[in-house]
């Protein structure tokens, strides 16, 4: 029998990691690793602690331990973030105790640069913010300038409008619930979603001239009338793209670990989503009929028949459910939209520099993942004043730290691909 | 927060408004909201579909308050906190957008913050969705909202100083190529003062043969080596 030898220290591994980490900073011939003053010496066991004194109540609770607990980072370089985004989890062994976003890997400061831009130019600019819902960051700001310039498009340029926003609607939508489905591992729904979008991104790009920043609005206007090419997809995508949202949807909605994964998980009330600013699908999943085209009908939405669809129970199945009606629903207005379309001009006679009179102006869609607005002011002169935009994923953001506490890290992600956020358009 | 407890469908509730004349619903939300709000409301304007006032900076969580739980109101969803800049020796505003589903506009109260001391009291008691918002406003235009708990930067890094929203902040490329930055200003054309010389005399030269310095007729035509050997 092995006799044990009470005496033996056994050696902490993060005591053992110390003092490897010292042996290669003095072969490499760097000086010892400072200990922070105050503080525990911040090694891989306190990523994300940062070195300062916290600013503000909110980030001394998320960055102080109790017994057992540990930060981890989650991104910024993570595939399930949707973009470059660093979550800072807050763990208790494999439970989440807390989480907190930071933003701003992708800022590029695009409410300034539209400042400085005129009129006409700052569509070009808020494409890439959102870059899944393109047409949608253009339809705003060409409503917001069109009240301050006091003109309208031409009828068949808001059909055209519409028409294009919601075929951004249905590949945006789609290819959430592919990632959704990815994100808990499931391969195969993501490839039925990307051929979809694939159909779609030719059709836009046949009108637009561009596959992916489509730069199609104009102040009073689009800049395209539909054509052959556009039209002949159009009917070709429309005749299989039922079969297509079937196939995705046979695959994932009755699927037994899908169900099991977002059943119950992350659930927001209707209360809850309204007060933390969510908007949208996710909205709707909570029984919220608040939709900006049945609110503050724009465009032509009050000439199209549709009802607002909402869901009960709020968790992550719902936001799955409600993304497939839309689909449904969005595929139904394009119907309605194509049947109806009228003849006409697709640009109102407009000046490549325009100076609206003084004023100020607000221009809100329904985008993809909710409201996206824009607050625009004029002093008369060629750029706007103040360019202002409220993206539906940087809000909807805030609702994770109520989400995904007593939820395992697993499910982080699953949740958080339900609430469907851009990073593009949260760093604006 | 009516509409949660509505059981009818939600289309009737939402989709009735479309048959309102936007002007005439305007005109009781503005005779509610002088009614209730009295003198806390400055210059009132209406358009299409917004309603817009003024308020004093110190009074918004009152004032929004009453605009969310007034049952006549009922204005339950923020839809957006903007800050705004009207440059330096003026003011700045934090403007905020609601929406309700018993009045077909848009409400736009407009809070008026000082420039020198801008302090604003935070709504995040209201609504907890503020806080973004405000954290960005801070950010941006470095606008401190008074009680919100977890104002800190949220895209510039932690330790950086300015407000870059702000009208007299100096963007990086003009402060490259400024004289502070060792520039020197007539290296930079677009920068030039011309005015002075619009209304100057025109300048005449003498006839090259009065000039000592005119080049020499015939040999070389002119052409000296200097010429050639000058940048562009």
């Amino acid at each position: 029998m092995t006799k044990i030898d009470p005496d033996i220290r056994i050696p902490d591994p993060i005591e053992l990691d110390r003092i490897e980490e010292q042996r290669l900073r003095s072969v490499a011939g760097l000086t010892p690793a400072q200990a922070i003053a105050g503080g525990e010496y911040a090694g891989f066991d306190q990523v994300g602690i940062p070195d300062r004194p916290p600013q503000t109540e909110r980030e001394r609770e998320v960055y102080t331990l109790d017994e057992g607990e540990m930060l981890i980072n989650m991104g910024p370089q993570h595939p399930s973030t949707h973009g470059v985004m660093r979550l800072v989890v807050k763990v208790r062994g494999e439970v989440v105790v807390d989480i907190d976003p930071v933003l701003g890997y992708l800022h590029r400061g695009i409410e300034k640069l539209c400042e400085n831009a005129t009129y006409t130019t700052v569509l070009t600019y808020v494409d890439p913010m959102d870059y899944l819902s393109t047409m949608h960051n253009e339809h705003a700001p060409a409503i917001a300038f069109e009240k301050l310039y006091g003109i309208r498009a031409p009828k068949r340029a808001e059909y055209i409008r519409a028409l294009v926003v919601e075929l951004n609607r249905v590949f945006s939508h789609g290819l959430m619930m592919g990632f959704l489905a990815l994100d808990m591992g499931g391969l195969t729904p993501i490839l039925y979603s990307f051929i979809n979008r694939d159909e779609i991104v030719d059709m836009l790009s046949a009108i637009s001239g561009q596959r992916m920043l489509f730069n199609f609005f104009r102040v009073g206007g689009v800049n395209w009338d539909t054509n052959d090419e556009f039209l002949s997809r159009l009917g070709t995508w429309r005749s299989h793209v039922m079969k297509n949202i079937e196939m995705n949807e046979w695959m994932i909605t009755d699927n037994e670990i899908f169900r099991a994964r977002t059943i119950n998980m992350g659930t927001l009330s209707g209360k809850q989503a309204i007060d933390l600013g969510v908007t949208g699908p996710n909205l709707r999943a909570s029984g919220v009929p608040f939709d900006v085209r049945k609110a503050h009908p724009y465009s032509i939405y009050n000439e199209l028949e549709f009802d607002v669809i909402t869901q009960e129970s709020g968790d992550s199945y719902a936001r799955y459910l409600q993304r497939i009606a839309e689909i449904k629903q969005s595929i139904n207005l394009i119907d309605q939209i194509v049947d109806k379309m009228p003849h006409g001009p697709v640009q109102a006679q407009v000046p490549g520099i325009i100076r609206p009179k003084p004023g100020r102006a607000y221009g809100a869609v329904e985008s993809p993942r909710g409201l996206y607005s824009v607050y625009a002011i004029s002093d008369g002169g060629p750029t706007p004043y103040r360019f202002r935009m409220r993206d539906p994923s940087f809000i909807t953001l805030q609702a994770m730290p109520v989400l995904m506490p007593g939820r395992l890290v697993a499910d982080t992600m699953a949740i958080m691909a339900s609430l469907d956020p851009v990073m593009g358009g949260v760093d604006k | 927060m009516a509409h949660l407890r509505r059981s009818r469908p939600a289309a009737d509730a939402l989709g009735r408004r479309r048959s309102l004349s936007a002007p005439a619903a305007a005109g009781s939300l503005v005779r509610i909201l002088t009614e209730r709000l009295g003198n806390d409301l400055h210059d009132l304007w209406t358009d299409e579909d917004t309603v817009e006032f003024q308020i004093d900076g110190s009074r918004n969580v009152d004032v929004l308050r009453t605009l969310r739980d007034d049952p006549d109101l009922d204005f339950f969803m923020l839809a957006d906190e903007a800050a705004v800049d009207y440059g330096p020796g003026a003011h700045f505003e934090v403007v905020y957008h609601l929406y309700s589903d018993k009045h077909p506009a848009w409400v736009r109260v407009r809070a008026r913050v000082d420039r020198s001391d801008p302090r604003i009291p935070t709504i995040t008691n209201l609504w907890k969705g503020a806080e973004f918002h405000e954290r960005e406003a801070y950010d941006m235009m470095g606008i401190i909202f008074e009680g919100n708990r977890d104002l800190r930067r949220i895209y510039m890094s932690p330790d950086y100083r300015s407000f870059p929203q702000r009208k007299d902040f100096v963007l990086p490329d003009d402060a490259a190529d400024s004289a502070a930055a060792g520039v020197n200003p007539l290296e930079r054309p677009e920068t030039w003062d011309l005015s002075r010389f619009r209304d100057a005399p025109a300048v005449t030269f003498p006839p090259s043969s009065e000039r000592p310095d005119a080049p020499a007729e015939g040999a070389e035509g002119g052409e000296t080596l200097a010429d050639k050997s000058r940048p562009r």
